[in-house]
């Protein structure tokens, strides 16, 4: 947690940094300091080694001198030996013992001659004796042998005087008389005062001292325990040469000091003597190596502090960016209105807090910006959902059955290419025995041509009962919508009118693609003349084209979605390719079935391309006449007409229809009837009138056609009816009256040479007579 | 089925006719013929009573034949009342409002109650003169 802050890792990382540096210079200059101090160790030591080794010579060579001075004096006063060895033992206090011992004479007879022994006893005094009065002669023994041969003087081995329990050394002279030795001076010196030498040196602390002979067994030493003892081989090798050495051995001989040692030696002159002093190399060390850990330990602590300092002044800088981190956070959030830190200062904490308030203020602004464009995004998908569920709307059902008698049914499919397109289709009875259906496709697409789809299927819907025909329908169609059309938008329209009683169809095609005839052998396209597309040029014609479908037969009607359908390689699914599709469908499959085969062929082909255009398709199949309609025809006599209502309700009768509603078609069969034979034919010609009856389950409808002169009974004015027939002049239209008011609906049309009047009668008949 | 008639005086100022069957166009004639023999044996402000209990079906035709005797007995000072008028007429009548409601009754009892306080208006009314 605490190394998560950028202060304290900064902090911790120049701690870590300038412990580095300082440790390395530390290793650099302890190394070099050592170097120096060793060097200055070794200076002066050798300087000491050289004055200890000047000292000792010193006190040797007054020795040796006394030795020599003594051997040449004695040489011609061989009687006043004694004296003047008790003079010279009093002058130098290093000689413990002075003998003059001379050669005995070559015949055995004479008495050996007096060999005085001078020595000092406990107290002090001197005390003589003769040594060639000793049970054991000398002259056989090696000292006085080997001192024979000393013409100059020579150091004997160190001993143990075994009389006087110290550790002696001997300084042998030869006494020459005439050029031949004749006795020897022997000085017995105590090596008391090599000791003191030593001892008093001014060694540095926990160095030792020592001194060597020439055979390398110590003859002093610091540590009484090694004199006598044999030097270190390793040593002995390093000293073997005569000059002044200093040699590191890594383990030193004295069991006192641990470690590796410097020894610096000496030789001694006039001796073979060396003498070594001994320093500790940590010892050498110790004085740097305590000044580098006091160096080391106040360096850091130093660094501590900068540390200490760097943290809090990273701290305090960086306090503003804590606080930046922890509104980002908020920002992340969403949460933009919070308080930010005073912005006084100017370095870069100031600009980036600047900048953090300019970019909170932008972002709210931009995330305003934002759930506007979602808002009105949303509106506008919602403003298009709600258009496509209009446009849905506008459609029929997209299946039909001819609800009457069930010699046609229809299905149809569209599929917009986007949420609302511009494919149309519709259908309608237009009457109880016509049927108009229509398929359409506006260019473009989206929402310009939904709106034109909108305007074209429900003027469509709105001019087909004036135009009776699908020649006058696309015409007025046509008229209607090139009112106003700036923008040049068009509709291509194929309308087709289906008599429902006989299958025949009349098509008429402003410039759409042809249908389709299948169900007997291969499918058929109809190719026939097309008009101009709706919507462009006002003086176009539409040429209708006649059909007559035969039982079973299906009419394929779609739009250019399905030809012009593409694949990923913008191959177009084409008119041969539907043909085909349409030829696997089996003669006696269902209405849908055409509708599903060819759907399902067309997206195999454009497998997951995506679908450019609108597709509509719509099937409509023709049943055929599976009962004959009751008809009656009547001439134009009254008496005609009586026989006809006569046949009229006994098909009712028989045709289960209820007594009050068979009376009711009665009453307006005749009042109508009556009316067309004394009205209809002015001319005096005779006529024609059909009778079709219709009898369904829930209604009657009748059908009323005759060739007489034009006359629409919803034209004719309403009587007057003040209450009592009597009371009018003219009793006249009381008939139409009757007629109008029984029949549940009523339409008219006038074809080119007939009345075709229309009528409905619904069950129960009871309201209908009153309104 | 055609229209069949029965007339019968039950005083020398009232008869009455019963028309049965269909009276249409086809036999609106008959009964316009017959009651041209009818009407005039009738005394000067006599009632003829037109029982439609039989009547299943008029039109048209028939309502101008009912129109035709209403105005001539009118201009005879008479009374043209109808008795018992079946679904089907009731509602051509009520249509073309052919007649006025108080002239149309439902059963001979109702008729004959009529017929009794219009005698006496008659009598109180030739005495008041």
């Amino acid at each position: 947690m605490v190394l998560r802050s950028i202060a304290s890792r900064m902090a911790l990382w120049v701690l870590a940094g300038s412990t580095l540096v300082l440790a390395a210079i530390g290793v650099l200059l302890l190394s070099l300091t050592r170097a120096q101090i060793l060097q200055h160790t070794h200076r002066e030591a050798a300087a000491l080694a050289a004055s200890a080794g000047s000292e000792i010579q010193a006190r040797i060579d007054r020795v040796a001198i006394s030795a020599q001075m003594l051997a040449t004096i004695i040489a011609t006063r061989q009687d006043s030996a004694e004296p003047l060895l008790r003079d010279t033992l009093q002058a130098n206090h290093d000689i413990d013992g002075l003998a003059a011992v001379f050669r005995p004479s070559s015949s055995p007879v004479d008495a050996p001659p007096y060999s005085p022994f001078v020595n000092r006893v406990d107290n002090g005094a001197l005390a003589s004796r003769d040594l060639s009065s000793d049970a054991r002669p000398y002259w056989n023994s090696n000292w006085f042998l080997g001192g024979l041969s000393c013409s100059a003087g020579c150091w004997q081995r160190p001993f143990l005087s075994l009389s006087r329990q110290r550790q002696l050394i001997n300084y042998s002279v030869a006494i020459n008389r005439e050029g031949r030795p004749v006795g020897i001076i022997n000085a017995d010196v105590t090596l008391d005062w090599l000791h003191q030498i030593l001892g008093h040196l001014d060694k540095p602390e926990g160095a030792y001292a020592f001194v060597l002979d020439s055979d390398g067994d110590y003859l002093a030493h610091d540590n009484p325990a090694l004199v006598g003892k044999r030097g270190a081989p390793a040593l002995l090798e390093v000293l073997a040469s005569d000059q002044a050495e200093s040699v590191r051995l890594p383990v030193a001989q004295n069991a006192q000091v641990h470690g590796a040692v410097w020894v610096y030696s000496a030789p001694i002159e006039g001796t073979r003597w060396r003498l070594g002093l001994v320093v500790p190399e940590a010892q050498i060390y110790a004085g740097v190596r305590r000044i580098f850990l006091w160096s080391l330990l106040l360096g850091m602590l130093a660094l501590l502090g900068v540390a200490l300092i760097i943290l809090l002044t990273i701290r305090r800088t960086m306090a503003p960016l804590g606080m930046l981190a922890d509104r980002a956070e908020h920002v992340a959030r969403g949460e933009l209105d919070f308080e930010l830190p005073s912005t006084s200062r100017h370095d870069e904490v100031g600009r980036l807090t600047q900048s953090f308030d300019q970019m909170r203020h932008e972002l709210a602004l931009h995330l305003q910006d934002l759930a506007r464009v979602a808002r009105e995004k949303q509106r506008l998908a919602s403003e298009l959902e709600i258009a496509h569920q209009i446009q849905i709307g506008l459609l029929p059902s997209e299946h039909y059955l001819d609800a009457v008698c069930a010699y046609f049914e229809l299905h149809a499919a569209l599929r917009p290419a986007r949420a609302v397109g511009g494919d149309l289709y519709s259908y309608f009875m237009l009457d109880p025995e016509h049927f108009f259906v229509m398929v359409g496709d506006v260019s473009d697409k989206g929402i310009p041509a939904a709106l034109f789809m909108a305007q074209t299927i429900t003027l469509a819907k709105a001019l087909a009962p004036r135009a009776q025909t699908p020649r006058n329908l696309l015409q007025l169609l046509n008229l209607e919508l090139c009112r106003g059309n700036d923008s040049c938008m068009f509709v291509t329209l194929l309308c087709g009118l289906l008599d429902t009683k006989s299958g025949n169809l009349v098509l008429a095609s402003a410039g759409h693609e042809p249908p389709i005839l299948c169900g007997h052998g291969a499918p058929q396209l109809l190719d026939f003349t097309t008009g101009a597309v709706l919507g462009l040029y006002e003086d176009s014609d539409y040429p209708e084209h006649h059909q007559r479908l035969r039982q079973g037969e299906t009419l394929l009607m779609y739009t250019d979605g399905i030809t012009e359908a593409s694949d990923h390689h913008q191959q177009m699914y084409g008119i041969e390719r539907t043909l085909g599709s349409l030829a696997q469908v089996p003669p006696a499959a269902p209405t849908a079935g055409y509708i599903e085969r060819l759907l399902g062929d067309v997206d195999r082909f454009v497998a997951d391309a995506a679908q450019a255009d609108d597709i509509t398709l719509l099937a409509l199949t023709w049943h055929g006449a599976a009962q004959v309609d009751v008809e009656v025809c009547v001439a134009s006599q009254l008496a005609d007409v009586f026989a006809g209502l006569d046949r009229c309700e006994h098909l009712l009768q028989e045709a289960d229809v209820i007594s009050s509603l068979r009376s009711d078609v009665r009453l307006v069969l005749e009042e109508l009837l009556v009316n067309t034979v004394e009205y209809g034919y002015p001319d005096g010609r005779s006529g024609q009138i059909r009778v079709v009856l219709h009898p369904g389950p829930e209604t009657v409808t009748v059908e009323l056609i005759d060739d007489g002169i034009a006359f629409d009974p919803l034209q004719s004015a309403c009587p007057n009816l003040p209450g009592d027939l009597a009371d009018r002049e003219q009793i006249g239209g009381l008939g139409i009256h009757l007629a109008r008011t029984v029949t549940s609906a009523m339409r008219y049309t006038r074809n080119a040479h007939s009345n075709h009047l229309l009528l409905r009668f619904i069950y129960p008949n009871q309201d209908g007579s009153s309104s | 089925m055609t229209l069949s008639l029965h007339s019968n005086f039950s005083a020398p100022d009232r008869v009455v006719v019963q028309v049965g069957g269909r009276l249409d166009a086809m036999t609106f004639g008959e009964l316009d013929e017959a009651m041209l023999v009818l009407l005039p044996r009738l005394d000067v402000g006599g009632t003829v009573v037109i029982d439609l209990a039989g009547l299943e079906y008029v039109s048209s035709a028939g309502l101008r034949s009912f129109a035709k005797i209403r105005k001539s007995m009118r201009a005879r000072g008479g009374h043209t009342l109808l008795l018992n008028p079946q679904p089907q007429v009731r509602k051509v009548f009520d249509i073309v409002k052919a007649v006025p409601v108080n002239e149309v009754f439902t059963s001979t009892q109702e008729l004959d109650a009529y017929l009794d306080r219009m005698q006496r208006q008659i009598t109180e009314g030739d005495s008041d003169a």
